[in-house]
């Protein structure tokens, strides 16, 4: 008897046994959702503390005033340079990061074989995974000195390792396209050295110039960019690595099978197919730049004035992230101080900004993978 | 083209591809050599016979039978050094009264190099401050110290528009034909004896107290507070992270709210860390004030949050990982939805779960934004966990920047700082090892 009413329900076990489930499920959904009430509690809070900011300040002297003087009699709020700065070294960041994420991530997807790729990526992953004031270390501690005391043969070295390669392959197109002109084989002994001698001389007059520069303080711009470089290329290589790969293996084999070559089929197949992927990767990698903290505190002079031309990577300059970070151990006995909420006013442009970016990849990201599930 | 010349492009191209992975194990190189080889000299260094002392009378440790005995030879050698300068002293007052002038400021400029690098004169009164108690413990600090004392150092401005250029003059040059000539060659002779470097090994460094802001001692109260702030942020995040997981994976329906969720989840993971900072200071200190003041609770939350998208993400990559096999099975042997996760699911992905977890616990050790407004503090005694509730803490990472950007003897204490900096890389590396290991392991049990 007892096991009969075990095994065929009544009506009543029936309805406490669902009502047990959806509340099971209702707890679960709830803790899902906290992290959705996180980002409307983050949004809500600092917008909270931003909008008395406006209110008593408003809003042309934050965008459009070069003078930053939060701490003055009276207090000045022009963060146009910090603005500034903060674009300047995301936009160095990711001329460090872009071409040379991307490359590795080609190099990873199509042209190392499945051991070497083993040991390559840990080494992206270990990258990714030091702390970030562990960068700000070596760019405060290691980097800064040896950019201040041997700046121009950095520069001039750096020159080199740029623009060597890209040069080297310049000269074989160019090289190959003029021959294809002249229409004869014989010329190729004279057009390529004359070709390449010209890029040489081009790098080398290029670096000399540098070599001559002198960086009066390790702790600006460039330091910063380049080392935000090294911390956003893990993000984009990754990320871009997975658009490469979602491209898909029937894409290649086609074009491998009308007689390309594997760079052509990487550059006009493959790069074409992904190039949404490889947006996100720049775009999140941009956000990683922006988002940095540690790194533009310690190392990039906190000065906050425009850099004299703006594009100057060698000057100090100052950026949100330092800013915040730096302000509030100051404005935080001033609570409720324009001081004190100019500071979250920069938050959330950082927060707006970042959002924008993230939707923006997210769509993008989507948009990619229904194209190439349809195709 | 001809095939020659697109043969050959495509192996630049290749080239260019290999030179990008080298570039970035170049960059990962330097920026690794440097905080492991000068971070080992904070373990393991030339200690010289100030370090045992210190050992001794602060720490309490050391060997208390020999140690006496070899302070009195350290101190027998030092004893002409005093005995020169009581000569000189006596000397400048014979001397004229603007000879004496002259040699006055640099004599005071000698004997205060000589107090720092050997500590204080006998017999004279012990200083209040600690760290002019002892003369240098390292016998790198010594060297230095050493060239200070035999060299005077002024920067030349002279040359206009140029930056300025340090002019060294040795000293012995300086009071050449007076009775401190011959303090330099005997201390440059008899270094070694006067402060017998002895290769240390310092262990203890991570778990010794500091004492006088960093100067002496180890780093036990910042590993302890790092160790306080990632338990506590793990101890918030894994449940919610693992139930948000279970419940996109296994529960929710693909729809509007279940991509509202995913788009919210992955705007929290492009949050940039400094804005979680605000975020704590702004909601669990002044809104709900989870406790007083900063602390290592308002950090622990900060952190969790921060670290939740990257756990929801990879437990849910583990969950679905599970072949659906072992689901149906489950189901088909009469087991309810929720035992099927419990018994099931959860115990198959697991190891994956582990993984992210651990590399999160990588990721919250090492922020150090979302805590500097939350729990961190430059000086503090290690807590005791209950204090976790209501006090802040020094943790890694802050005191890294702190000690290399606000201390007021950065260049002294640099191998306190690379010594931080490699424990907590250290501690972020280990983490991650153990992640890429696991899993390794997995995708060979998945493959065989």
């Amino acid at each position: 008897m007892q096991k009969s009413s075990s095994l065929i329900m009544s009506n009543a076990t029936g309805q406490r046994q669902r009502m047990g489930a959806l509340l099971g499920q209702g707890f679960l959904l709830f803790i899902t959702s906290l992290s959705t009430f996180a980002v409307f509690f983050i949004f809500y809070f600092i917008l909270k503390d931003a909008i008395p900011f406006f209110k008593l300040e408003g809003f042309k002297e934050f965008f459009t005033s070069t003078a930053w003087f939060p701490s003055g009699e009276p207090a000045e709020f022009g963060a146009l340079p910090i603005f500034i700065g903060t674009g300047l070294v995301t936009l160095g960041a990711v001329v460090v990061a872009v071409p040379l994420g991307i490359a590795a991530a080609i190099c990873l997807s199509d042209l190392l074989p499945f051991n070497v790729r083993q040991i390559v990526k840990p080494v992206i992953e270990i990258l990714a995974a030091i702390p970030s004031v562990a960068y700000g270390f070596f760019a405060l501690v290691v980097f800064a000195p040896l950019l201040q005391n041997h700046g121009g043969a950095i520069l001039s070295a750096g020159t080199w390792m740029i623009l060597g390669p890209i040069l080297a392959l310049l000269v074989v197109v160019l090289g190959d396209l003029i021959n294809e002109k002249l229409e004869s084989k014989k010329t190729g002994w004279v057009v390529f050295p004359i070709l390449g001698g010209l890029a040489l001389f081009t790098i080398h007059s290029l670096a000399s110039r540098l070599a001559g520069v002198e960086i009066s303080s390790g702790t600006n711009a460039l330091n910063v960019a380049v080392i935000l470089g090294i911390m956003a290329l893990p993000t984009v290589v990754s990320v871009s690595e997975d658009a490469l790969q979602a491209a898909g293996r029937e894409l290649r084999e086609g074009s491998y099978a009308l007689g390309a070559t594997r760079a052509e089929t990487i550059i006009k197949t493959v790069i074409p197919a992904s190039v949404s992927g490889i947006l996100a990767a720049v775009i999140l990698g941009v956000m990683r730049a922006i988002g940095e903290t540690m790194v533009v505190w310690m190392a990039s002079g906190n000065a906050a004035r425009i850099p004299d031309p703006w594009h100057n990577m060698l000057q100090p300059i100052r950026t949100l992230t330092a800013t915040i970070a730096g302000d509030m151990g100051e404005a935080d006995h001033v609570t409720g101080s324009s001081r004190y909420h100019v500071l979250f006013a920069m938050a959330f442009c950082l927060l707006a900004f970042s959002f924008v970016m993230n939707l923006a990849s997210e769509l993008i990201v989507k948009r990619s993978r229904k194209k190439l599930g349809k195709s | 083209m001809t095939l020659e010349t697109r043969k050959l492009l495509d192996k630049a191209f290749s080239g260019l591809g290999l030179i990008a992975i080298g570039m970035m194990a170049a960059a990962l190189l330097l920026i690794l050599t440097p905080i492991l080889w000068r971070g080992s000299k904070a373990f393991i260094f030339k200690g010289t016979i100030e370090h045992r002392r210190v050992m001794l009378e602060e720490f309490d440790r050391g060997n208390t039978d020999r140690f006496p005995a070899e302070m009195e030879k350290a101190k027998a050698a030092r004893e002409p050094i005093y005995q020169i300068l009581a000569d000189f002293k006596a000397e400048m007052k014979t001397m004229e009264r603007s000879t004496r002038g002259e040699y006055k400021s640099a004599y005071r400029e000698v004997e205060q190099a000589i107090t720092v690098l050997l500590g204080p004169a006998p017999g004279e009164r012990t200083p209040v401050l600690m760290r002019q108690r002892y003369g240098q413990m390292r016998w790198d600090r010594t060297q230095i110290k050493l060239h200070e004392v035999l060299f005077s150092e002024e920067w030349d401005y002279s040359i206009p528009g140029a930056m300025g250029v340090l002019v060294e003059t040795p000293r012995i040059e300086q009071f050449a034909g007076t009775k401190l000539e011959p303090l330099f060659h005997y201390m440059e002779e008899h270094i070694d004896e006067m402060m017998r470097p002895k290769t240390t090994f310092y262990w203890q460094f991570i778990t010794d107290k500091s004492k006088d802001s960093h100067i002496f001692g180890g780093i036990w109260p910042e590993v302890l507070g790092t160790l306080y702030l990632t338990l506590g942020a793990m101890l918030f995040a894994i449940p919610m992270g693992v139930i948000a997981a279970i419940y996109l994976c296994e529960y929710a329906k693909e729809g509007r709210v279940v991509s509202f969720l995913r788009i919210c989840i992955s705007t929290l993971a492009g949050v940039p860390s400094i804005v979680f900072g605000l975020f704590g200071l702004a909601f669990f200190l002044n809104t709900i004030h989870v406790s007083d003041s900063k602390s290592v609770l308002a950090g622990s939350l900060t952190l969790s949050l921060l670290i939740l998208p990257t756990l929801i993400r990879s437990a849910e990559e583990a969950i679905l990982a599970v072949p659906r096999t072992y689901k149906e099975a489950a189901l088909s042997l009469g087991a309810g939805r929720w035992h099927t996760i419990l018994t099931v699911i959860l115990p198959a992905s697991l190891p994956g779960i582990l993984t992210g977890i651990v590399i999160s616990m990588g990721r919250a050790a090492g922020e150090t934004a979302p805590i500097i407004f939350t729990a961190a503090v430059s000086v503090g005694a290690p807590l005791k966990i209950w204090e976790t509730l209501n006090q802040p803490t020094p943790a890694l990472p802050w005191n890294i920047y702190n000690l290399c950007t606000e201390h007021e003897a950065v260049d002294e204490i640099r191998h306190v700082q690379y010594g931080m900096v490699l424990t907590l890389v250290v501690i972020v590396l280990l983490l991650n090892m153990a992640a890429i290991l696991m899993r390794a392991r997995i995708s060979k049990k998945l493959r065989g």
